[in-house]
């Protein structure tokens, strides 16, 4: 070849170094997403924070990615099992090399899901699962944007005992949320002093119509009727409480934790029975709106038809979150990361984000511990749950009263 | 050579298990799960493929072998195989039990009555969950504690080598003989002095026992039991696996859950869409290739190194070949 | 009133909808004879036909019951000549195994379908009837009453119609010996086709009819599928009257369960569960079901 031709190369080469460089520099970055998109799993809610989850990867990109990287997403279908949540974490860590995880909204399956993260030290984001035990473990790659247990039920049974209940009937959901939703919220009743009844329902339960009948005959009657009800078994629950003349009355009111009564559908589905009903909203109340919570409702809503859950603001929170992170961290190692996440001081959808790094309680530690909660209680037909009278907690409520008794 | 098929396999064997190391975790996860559905699938396969019983309660079968076990090494601190033990005896003397209430039933009767129970047994782990700690999970023991999974590799495909030999020698008895006579006609055969009775009680039991260890095996490897593993859908899954890759053998059976427990893998990203295919698949196979997609596969395949003669005469139209 | 009769009531008007889910399951099963494990997802795509044609082409809830029944009789007589002509074969072994192995995956596939066509939203038509009704003091809605209501009317017709009309005699002789019935005429290819659309449409016009009560989700179909198979096995396969007395049974079961079981943190999580137990009881002692000839294998 001679002496030319290896200049050439050698040339070649050393160009091709940068060139690399520039090439590896597009090189994208990787997150993983997790949560149920088929049955067994909660499917509805997984499905609109998998939506959320995209707008914010389009957003960020469309300004330009993160540290001049686009970010890319693997979506991974964990359909409500735990062996699932394994496998697609596995996945997502040993073969697609991300280099976080989020989200999540069976807390069994999250279990499952940061084994793996915290075998392998990757930082995972715990999007919409409310079990204690989560952060409680004291992960350092653990962090959670969504209320926990303990925040949520402890709002709820404040609330009972304030408005003035003394005699509460409690139908849950047989899920790990509905299990644990229960088991932090009677003991908060207990030390109240309300009496309280517990029955358990099957998650595809459609017909309660001979439990509220029961639940009816009982001496002293109910003055609360507490469901805690997700995805689909709420709404003909509602209703039938309602033709029934059980729930909500004058005698007795009515409501629910857990998600349903704030979607799309629910107004659709249950109609006059959701008048005075009581939920909570795990996100900011529509005073506290910033601008970032109303440009998402709003492009949320224009690209997806529907207006978002408080877990599609969850979901598209925690991906800024991690951006935000890994720009302060200004690389992708994850002990930079899990270091960055830690120092998370931002303003996004749901109110300013901190982690805390406390283990008092051992729930707190990583915990958003001022993840926004508030009760709200519809009082007309077809009321957007932005739009509804705030009753608790009394800093952020919009209205004078604890309790709205229906009239008849 | 004969035989030469045998050799191929156990080749596989070795270098699955020699080169078992070099998998990623992830594919380390899958091949574990995997393993877990073949052991499921080879013993269904016995029950509704050889005897024709179709039950639908195998996974429920998984699910009470895992929470025995895993529940008997909670309260009693049992070494973790024994758990497992515990776990097979219960599942195969329940089995036995289901079988002989269900010796007057058949095809459809026995599916729904199967259903039942694997109804029962769900909302009954589902709803007791101060014991079971139902839907929020079961913590388990782990059965090792190392940096990887691949004890769990090689404890997965130990047990599958064995419940495979074991399935095998039975399929290749004359209990299985008397077992397929089940399913062709139960009276032809009885007439011809096959014990019924006896028979299909021992189906249910061995087939319910392997399941228990299956179910066990899991419980102490993936660390969480919810009521969620003994689930119509997972159900319906196993019965996917088993009828696309032939249930009417032992290794086509296994071959379809390492077939459609790969795929469903590969195809993670397409979340729903996953299942609409394998709906499809087994349509297409049910409709055009009832013996499965792996059946003529695999017949060539013991064929294989046999000396190629003339082709036997051609027997009755719509007979099955026997065989392993 | 009385909380038993109250509740007597209820479980009543609620068996009487299991019914005529059942009864459609028990035509398939006596013509063809199989069973048809996809009925309940025939029953989901019944009640999302009925809102759509509410929804899109703006029928009223009558017409558009109609409309669902017409669309799943056809998608009956495609399900049929499509995957079930296999069971007039000859060369076809173990019939009921093949036709229980491919309504399964006929099932399994169009539940998974259905979640991504019609999206994980539980969605709800209008009612038929607005409003309560009281019967002393068990409150009704008027949507269950016309559920009940018109389901005992569709049964009836088809009574009517298998014993009374040609075809219908036709469909019986088909049912009675295939053979027999092609020396004397009666195409049997057609008249399967026709069972199993008939079928189809029983189940279309009972998700119809339910879809107000209980809401429309893509796995809606899963339970009264279950709850079907135990009606009609406690019935006895192949018998109509069967299929509305273990209705009725069914749902009284159910009820009175939930009202007096004992533990009331366990009664309704169990509801469920005893309904299958009584269905197991049953077969122990009687292996036909109540009313039920001896299973017939096809020929």
């Amino acid at each position: 070849m001679g002496l030319a031709g290896v200049v050439v190369l050698v040339t070649l080469g050393v160009m091709l170094g940068p060139l690399q460089a520039l090439l590896g520099a597009a090189e994208p970055i990787k997150l993983g997403w997790v949560g149920p998109l088929s049955p067994p799993g909660g499917y509805a809610d997984g499905q609109l924070m998998k939506d959320a989850a995209m707008l914010a990867t389009d957003e960020i990109n469309a300004k330009g990615g993160v540290l001049g990287r686009r970010l890319e997403v693997s979506y991974q279908d964990t359909r409500g099992l735990p062996e699932e949540g394994t496998a697609a974490a596995e996945r997502l860590i040993s073969q697609e090399h991300v280099v976080a995880i989020m989200g999540e909204f069976h807390s069994s399956v999250f279990l499952a899901e940061m084994e793996v993260a915290h075998k392998n030290g990757i930082p995972i984001v715990a999007v919409d699962v409310w079990a204690n035990k989560i952060t409680a473990m004291g992960y350092p790659e653990v962090f959670r944007v969504a209320p926990c247990q303990a925040l949520i039920a402890t709002q709820w049974g404040n609330w009972i005992a304030a408005a003035g209940f003394k005699n509460v009937a409690v139908l849950y959901e047989k899920t790990d949320g509905g299990q644990s939703a229960r088991d932090v919220l009677l003991p908060i009743l207990r030390a109240h002093g309300i009496r309280y009844d517990v029955v358990g329902a099957d998650l595809n339960q459609t017909d309660f119509t001979a439990q509220i009948e029961r639940f009816k005959t009982h001496t002293p009657p109910y003055d609360l009727f507490v469901t805690i009800f997700s995805e689909a078994g709420l709404y003909p629950l509602v209703q039938q409480s309602y033709s029934a003349g059980f729930a909500p009355t004058k005698h007795t009111g009515l409501t629910n934790s857990g998600g349903p009564a704030t979607t799309p559908t629910f107004w659709k589905n249950v109609g006059e029975a959701g008048k005075y009903l009581l939920t909570e909203v795990p996100g900011l109340p529509r005073a506290k709106w910033n601008a970032i919570t109303t440009a998402f409702v709003a492009n949320f809503k224009k690209r997806f038809n529907s207006p978002p859950t408080p877990q599609a603001i969850e979901s598209y929170d925690a991906e800024y979150i991690l951006a935000d992170a890994i720009k302060r961290a200004g690389t992708t190692d994850p002990k930079a990361l899990i270091a960055a996440l830690e120092k998370t001081n931002i303003v996004l959808g749901r109110g300013r984000y901190t982690f805390a790094t406390d283990h008092t309680p051992d729930w707190h530690y990583h915990q958003f511990v001022d993840a926004p909660v508030h009760l709200i209680q519809y009082d007309t037909v077809g009321q957007p749950p932005d739009g509804a009278p705030v009753v608790w907690p009394r800093n952020l409520a919009t209205v004078s009263y604890v309790y709205n008794r229906p009239p008849r | 050579m004969r035989g030469l098929h045998a050799y191929v396999l156990a080749a596989a064997g070795v270098c699955a298990l020699v080169y078992g190391h070099l998998l990623n975790p992830y594919w380390m996860h899958v091949a574990i799960i995997a393993m877990f559905y073949g052991i499921l699938a080879a013993s269904w396969s016995l029950l509704a493929g050889y005897a024709g019983l179709f039950s639908l309660g195998h996974m429920a079968f998984a699910s009470l072998g895992g929470y025995t076990s895993a529940l008997l090494v909670q309260w009693y601190r049992l070494p973790i195989p024994a758990g497992m033990a515990a776990g097979v005896v219960l599942c195969t003397l329940v089995g036995a039990g289901i079988g002989w209430i269900c010796l007057r039933m058949s095809g459809p009767y026995l599916a729904i009555f199967t259903l039942g129970f694997a109804e029962i047994v769900r909302i009954t782990f589902s709803t007791e969950d101060e014991v079971t700690g139902g839907m929020a999970g079961l913590h388990t023991a782990p059965l090792f504690r190392a940096a990887t999974d691949l004890p769990y590799y090689y404890t997965a495909f130990g047990l599958l080598v064995f419940s495979l030999a074991t399935l095998a020698v039975i399929a290749r008895s004359r209990w299985g003989l008397f077992l397929r006579a089940l399913r062709e006609d139960e009276q032809a055969a009885a007439a011809s002095g096959v014990a019924v009775a006896r028979f299909r009680t021992l189906a249910f039991a061995v087939a319910s026992g392997f399941a228990g260890l299956a179910g066990g095996f899991y419980a102490h490897y993936v660390g969480i039991l919810t009521p969620s593993v003994g689930s119509l859908d997972l159900m319906a899954l196993l019965v996917v696996m088993a009828v696309i890759g032939g249930m009417e053998r032992i290794p086509t059976a296994v071959g379809g859950a390492f077939g459609v427990e790969f795929l469903q893998e590969a195809l993670r990203a397409y979340g729903q869409w996953r299942l609409v295919l394998f709906g499809l698949i087994l349509l297409g196979t049910m409709r055009f290739a009832r013996n499965g997609l792996l059946t003529p596969a695999w017949l060539q395949f013991v064929r294989l190194g046999e000396i190629r003669g003339p082709a036997p005469a051609r027997r009755g139209v719509g007979q099955e070949g026997s065989g392993p | 009133m009385d909380y038993f009769v109250l509740q007597a009531t209820n479980g009543a008007i609620i068996g009487v909808i299991y019914a005529l889910i059942a009864v459609g399951v028990t035509i398939i099963f006596s013509i063809l004879k199989i069973v048809n494990f996809a009925h309940g997802d025939l029953y989901m795509l019944g009640g999302y036909t009925a809102y759509y044609a509410i929804t899109f082409l703006g029928a009223p809830p009558l017409g558009a019951l109609a409309l669902s029944m017409a669309a799943l009789f056809l998608f009956g007589a495609l399900v049929e000549r499509l995957l079930l002509t296999p069971l007039y074969s000859e060369r076809t072994e173990r019939k009921d195994e093949y036709g229980l192995l491919v309504t399964f995956g006929l099932a399994f596939f169009l539940r998974n379908t259905a979640l991504i066509v019609f999206g994980p939203f539980p969605l709800r038509p209008r009612s038929f009837v607005p409003g309560v009704a009281h019967l002393g003091s068990l409150t009704v809605t008027w949507d269950r009453i016309f559920a009940g209501a018109l389901g005992v009317a569709l049964i009836i017709g088809l009574l009517y119609f298998m014993h009374r009309t040609l075809w219908g005699q036709a469909l019986d002789a088909v049912s009675q010996s295939r053979e027999s019935a092609a020396i004397v005429g009666i195409n049997p290819r057609l008249f399967n086709s026709l069972a199993f659309a008939v079928g189809a449409a029983l189940a279309a016009a009972a998700g119809a009819l339910i879809a107000p009560v209980y809401s429309l989700a893509p796995d809606m179909g899963v339970l009264p599928n279950i709850q079907a198979y135990v009606v009609v096995i406690l019935g006895g396969m192949g018998s109509v009257v069967g299929s509305i007395v273990a209705g009725i049974l069914l749902g009284e079961a159910e009820g009175l369960f939930t009202a007096f079981f004992p533990d009331p943190t366990r009664a309704l999580a169990y509801t469920n569960a005893f309904g299958v137990l009584v269905l197991m009881a049953v077969l122990l002692v009687r292996p036909t079901g109540l009313f039920g000839r001896r299973h017939v294998r096809m020929e």
